[in-house]
Order: C-alpha cells, then structure tokens, then sequence
C-alpha cells in the first residue's frame, strides 16, 4: 500500500509542471522579475497569465517571449492600462529646444518631467497634444495613471542663417524682422535698383555648410535660380514666396504654378484666421508629389515637396507685413512665430548628438507589449491550474482515501 | 506690379503738420529718379490716432509749433513703433531752443524712448548713397539760421537694433521743399540723403 501510494505521489509529482498554469499579478516590475526567475527555474509550467496593472518593461517582456519561445504559453491581459506614447523631436529652430508629441486617454491628466524635474501636468484632450519645451534636460518621462512613457532626447539643430534675396519692399523688411527677432541669423541682398543692391552679413554663402534656408521674395530672385537649384538640391530648404515662382528658372522648383493674385477682400484681420485678410498669389496645378499645407476657399495657399535633399516651400502672400502691423492681438509675436515655421519647416537640419539623451525607455509601453506578446487573452481555467499547494492536498486525499480502503477491507471480517 | 512704398505724412491735432507740402513730392520724385522701388505717386496724409497709420510703415512728422500729442494720438504712435514701423521726424525751425524741438522730443521721449545721438558711421549713411561725415548740412545751418549750430549728427531711438524713430534738428523739412522740377537747377541734388532715409526703412 506504501509502495502504491508513493507511486500515486511520483505521478502526481511528475504529472505536475506539465498540466500547472500560473497566472500573476504583475503589481511591480521587482514582483513579475521574481515571477519570471521561478517559472523560468524547474519544475516550468505550461502556461502563464500576466495580468498586467502596469506595461512589463522591455526586459520582462523579452523574457516573457523567451518563456513563450521554449514552448510555455504566455497570455497578458490588463485592467485599467493606459494606453500612453510620446515622441519628442528637435525644432529646427534658434532657440532650440524640443517639441513633445503626447498620446493618452481623452481626459486624464499627463505630467512630463526630465531629469531635473516636472516640466507639466497636461489635461490630455482628444486629438494632437504637443508641446513645445524649450529647455529639458536629458529623457522625458510621461506619466499617466502610473504608467510610465519615455523617450531620450534627440539630437539637437545647429541653425544656419537664412538668406532673403528679392527686392526692397516692406515684405523683405519685416520678414528679417520676425526671423532676427526670434534669433535666426539673417543675411539679405535685396535689389533697389539696376546693379543697385543693399546687403546685409553673407548672402553670397549658399551651401549647406552656412546656410539653412533661401528665402526668394519675388520673380527678382530668378538671378540667383542656378545657386539656389544646387542648394536644394545638395539638401538647403527653400521658400519661394509672392510670385517668385513665376520667374522660369525658379518655376522647375515649385510645388506648382503661381495663379492670378486674389486682391485682398479686406484688410479687417480677425483674431481667429489672421491671414484670411492678405492677397494672395494661389498655387495651381500642383506638381505630384506637392504637400499642400494651407488653403483658402478651396485654393490652395501653401505647398512643400522635396526635390533633390532639400525641400521647397511655396508661400502665396506677399504681403504678411500687413498682419504683423496691423493685425489684432500679439500680431508682430503670431507673424514671428509663423515665418520661423516657415522657415523651419524648409531648412537644412544639421544636427549635434545630444549629450544626455538619457536612458532609453518606451516610448510607447501599451504598443510594445501588443508588439512583443500579441494581443491580451484570457487567464487559463482555474480548474487546470495546479500548484504546489493543491498537490500536496490531492496527495494528502489519495493516502487518505487509500487508507480508508484498507481500513474498509480489514475491518470487512470483523462483523 | 503691387506699389510697395507710399510716402506717408503724420497729421497731428496740434501744430502745423502740414508746414512742408513739398516735401513728400520731392521725395517720391527722388526715389523713382534713382530706385527701382515701386513707389505710390503720390503721398498720403494720416492721422497719428487713426488704425490707418499701421499701413504705412514708414512716416514723416515735421512743424514748427508745439506738439503735444492726445493720448489716441500716443497709443497708436506706440503701437506703430513697437510693430517695426519708424517715425522720421524733421525739426522745420532748425532751432534747439525752438517750440517745436522741445516739445517733440518730449513726445517722443513720453511715447517710446528718449533720442540718443547716431553715429555717422550708422549704416543709414550708406544704405544707398555714401555719406560718410554723417548727415549732410543743410542750407540753413550753413547759413546760420535756426540755432545757429551745423548738428553733426541725428537722433534716434533704436529698437531691436532698427532705427524706430530719427530725428533731425537739421531742418531737411525747408531743404526738400520745393517742387522736384526745381532739380534740375541744382549741381548738386540735395535730396539725395531722402533715398537712404527710404532704403534704409524698406531694407533693415
């Protein structure tokens, strides 16, 4: 009988790991790591359930795949998991810094820190939630409901100065103004009469190792069209503005072909779409790879494509001095803001290595366990689930019931 | 082609604005003899307290009176000023110790800044024509009218680096005013300085 039942328990035993499933609570990254070493470590079981309040961190889940790899069948699923990403990219820009892309739940609330400190806390709503920083200081790190996002710092811009060549006129004027103003380094040849021009620092300089970006005002620019042709296309940005496209040699540039100038219906700016007040030049008849970026009742008012490294920008208004002088509100601070866009949008990016891009991390937690683990499931049966503790408890009910048999059969004589 | 520059004169509630009528004619002669930059043929009058004064970002306020501005008239000066326009002001009396002089440039003091002197070696004098003394004498200061002083310089207040207001006691107001066919009776044209005046508001 002894002998029967230690062979109950040596099947039981080595029927066990085959047959256990573990399902874990994965409340800290410390408890699922200690998780992992004992179902890595011998007796294995069969299949294992995480259900996760937080994103394993890329460690654990490679682990987790490794586990699924050996043949263990590994499900996930979440309670109240946010799903959180953020992305951070450098601004072409003179002040530096980064623009912050921030995805989570409609509704929550999101705080950003760097290594220094919290940066801040953002009511995320639906749609784009960017952010523009100008300072941080190594990686940054969204927080949502204790679910951790995190992206290293990425590489920042040398700015190169812009050159804007075209005639003398009040555009040129206050476009200088708005770009130094917000500190990119301006160099200007404008024309005020035949062989007449006024300049202003190196504008002579068009190569990407001094200049970021072009600006040609007017069809005057045409002069300079094999310069600025060799310098988009060796990687410089280029804003063709006004009616510069309609010189011939700019023209192969453009993303399309300058309309009939729209006279300006008023000059009323309104605080919501300021520039609904200007004339314009409209783009029509694009070319096929143009981007428009901005359009006015169904005409189109900005394009981009790239040709060659570079890209091109073509801006339709001549006349944005208007909107910085008479406009509502922080007019010249919006005219600043938007021809450095501009101007960004179109420039040469040379970049410098970040000196403390910080310690990697994900970006995007939720994504990556889909990514790592497949889509969440449900936990195994319960009634498959053997663990140690329920062995000794079948074995503990098998002797007994053993013995109640023996007793059975010795006590069968005694009545 | 869209007319870029319009030559625009400050009307003001007090004193004579309207003292040098010959003045924006001239000018607008000068620019058209010498640039290419489309001008408007004729100038405009705008009031100093009139939204009309932001489409014209550049502007020439001269007299011989007091001027005393209202607080519409400040306000808007304002404005222009801190959006990039710049205010050429032209002392008419050629006098410091004139009404005109001490009011305005207490005015101007009140409104934006206080007038520092410009170096001659300012890129205003070279923005076209090259004046390298600084600015050119006038007439009356040569021949001792006024104060009685050759000023060997302008004033300005700077902003961002531009001029945004420049003033002259130099009485440019009764050097270009006469009517721009009297040129050609002249060796040398006077109103040359006007074209680097114009350049540099339209380029710096």
């Amino acid at each position: 009988m002894c002998a029967l039942a230690l062979l109950a328990w040596m099947i039981v035993r080595s029927a066990a790991p085959r047959d256990s499933a573990e399902v874990h609570e994965s409340t800290d990254s410390r408890a699922l790591q200690a998780a992992l070493v004992a179902w890595t470590l011998a007796p294995e079981p069969t299949s294992v359930h995480v259900t996760a309040a937080f994103a394993p961190a890329a460690r654990e889940r490679q682990w987790l795949r490794a586990l699924a790899r050996a043949g263990v069948r590994v499900s996930w699923s979440r309670d109240s998991l946010p799903a959180t990403a953020i992305e951070v990219a450098e601004r072409t820009d003179p002040a530096g810094g980064v623009r912050a892309y921030i995805a989570a739940p409609a509704g929550t609330r999101a705080t950003l820190s760097d290594a220094v400190g919290l940066i801040d806390t953002i009511a995320i709503t639906p749609g784009a939630n960017a952010l523009s920083l100008p300072v941080t200081a190594g990686a940054l790190d969204l927080l949502v409901r204790g679910q951790h996002a995190r992206a290293a710092a990425p590489d920042s811009i040398l700015p190169r100065q812009v050159v804007v060549l075209g005639r003398a006129g009040w555009e040129g004027k206050f476009i200088m103004a708005a770009l130094e103003e917000r500190g990119w380094k301006v160099s200007s040849r404008l024309r005020v009469g035949p062989n007449v021009f006024v300049t202003q620092g190196t504008p002579i300089a068009l190569d990407t190792a001094h200049t970021g970006a072009v600006i040609a005002l007017d069809s005057s620019a045409a002069q300079y069209a094999s310069a600025i042709t060799t310098f988009e296309r060796s990687g410089g940005g280029v804003v063709l503005a006004g009616d510069a496209p309609l010189a011939a040699p700019l023209r192969a540039l453009a993303p399309g072909r300058t309309g009939t100038r729209v006279a300006a219906a008023s000059l009323a700016f309104a605080s919501a779409n300021p520039r609904r007040a200007l004339g314009f030049f409209p783009i029509v008849a694009s070319a096929g790879d143009a981007v428009p970026l901005e359009s006015r009742d169904g005409r189109v008012v900005a394009a981009a494509r790239r040709a060659g490294a570079g890209r091109v920008v073509q801006l339709g208004y001549d006349e944005t001095w208007r909107w910085r002088l008479a406009g509502t509100g922080d007019a010249p601070a919006a005219h600043r803001d938007y021809w450095s866009a501009v101007v960004s949008a179109a420039a040469y990016r040379a970049t410098k290595p970040a000196s403390n891009a910080g310690p990697a991390g994900d970006a995007a937690p939720l994504a990556s366990l889909y990514a790592d683990l497949g889509a969440p499931g449900t936990p195994p049966a319960a009634a498959l689930s053997i663990t140690p503790g329920l062995r000794w408890w079948m074995f503990a009910l098998l002797a007994l019931l053993l013995l109640a048999e023996w007793g059975s059969r010795r006590l069968r004589g005694a009545r | 082609m869209t007319p870029t520059f319009t030559f625009a004169t400050a009307q003001y509630e007090s004193g004579d604005w309207d003292s040098a009528p010959l003045v924006p004619p001239n000018i607008i002669d000068t620019i058209a003899r010498y640039t290419e930059i489309p001008v408007t043929p004729a100038g405009v009058i705008v009031s100093l307290a009139s939204p009309d004064l932001l489409r014209y970002p550049l502007l020439y306020l001269t007299g011989h009176l007091p001027v005393r501005f209202t607080d519409s008239e400040r306000r808007q000066l304002r404005e222009f000023l801190e959006r990039g326009g710049m205010l050429f002001v032209d002392d008419h009396n050629h006098d410091v110790d004139g009404v005109f002089h001490k009011t305005a440039t207490e005015e101007i003091t009140r409104t934006i800044g206080e007038p520092k002197p410009l170096p001659n070696t300012h890129p205003l004098y070279s923005a076209f024509f090259k004046f390298t003394d600084g600015p050119p004498t006038t007439s009356h200061e040569l021949n001792g009218w006024g104060d009685n002083l050759v000023h060997k310089n302008l004033f300005a207040v700077m902003r961002e680096g531009r001029i945004a207001v420049l003033y002259s006691s130099k009485d440019y107001s009764s050097e270009w005013g006469y009517h721009p066919d009297s040129k050609r009776f002249q060796s040398v044209d006077n109103t040359k300085f006007a074209v680097n005046i114009v350049v540099y508001a339209l380029t710096a």
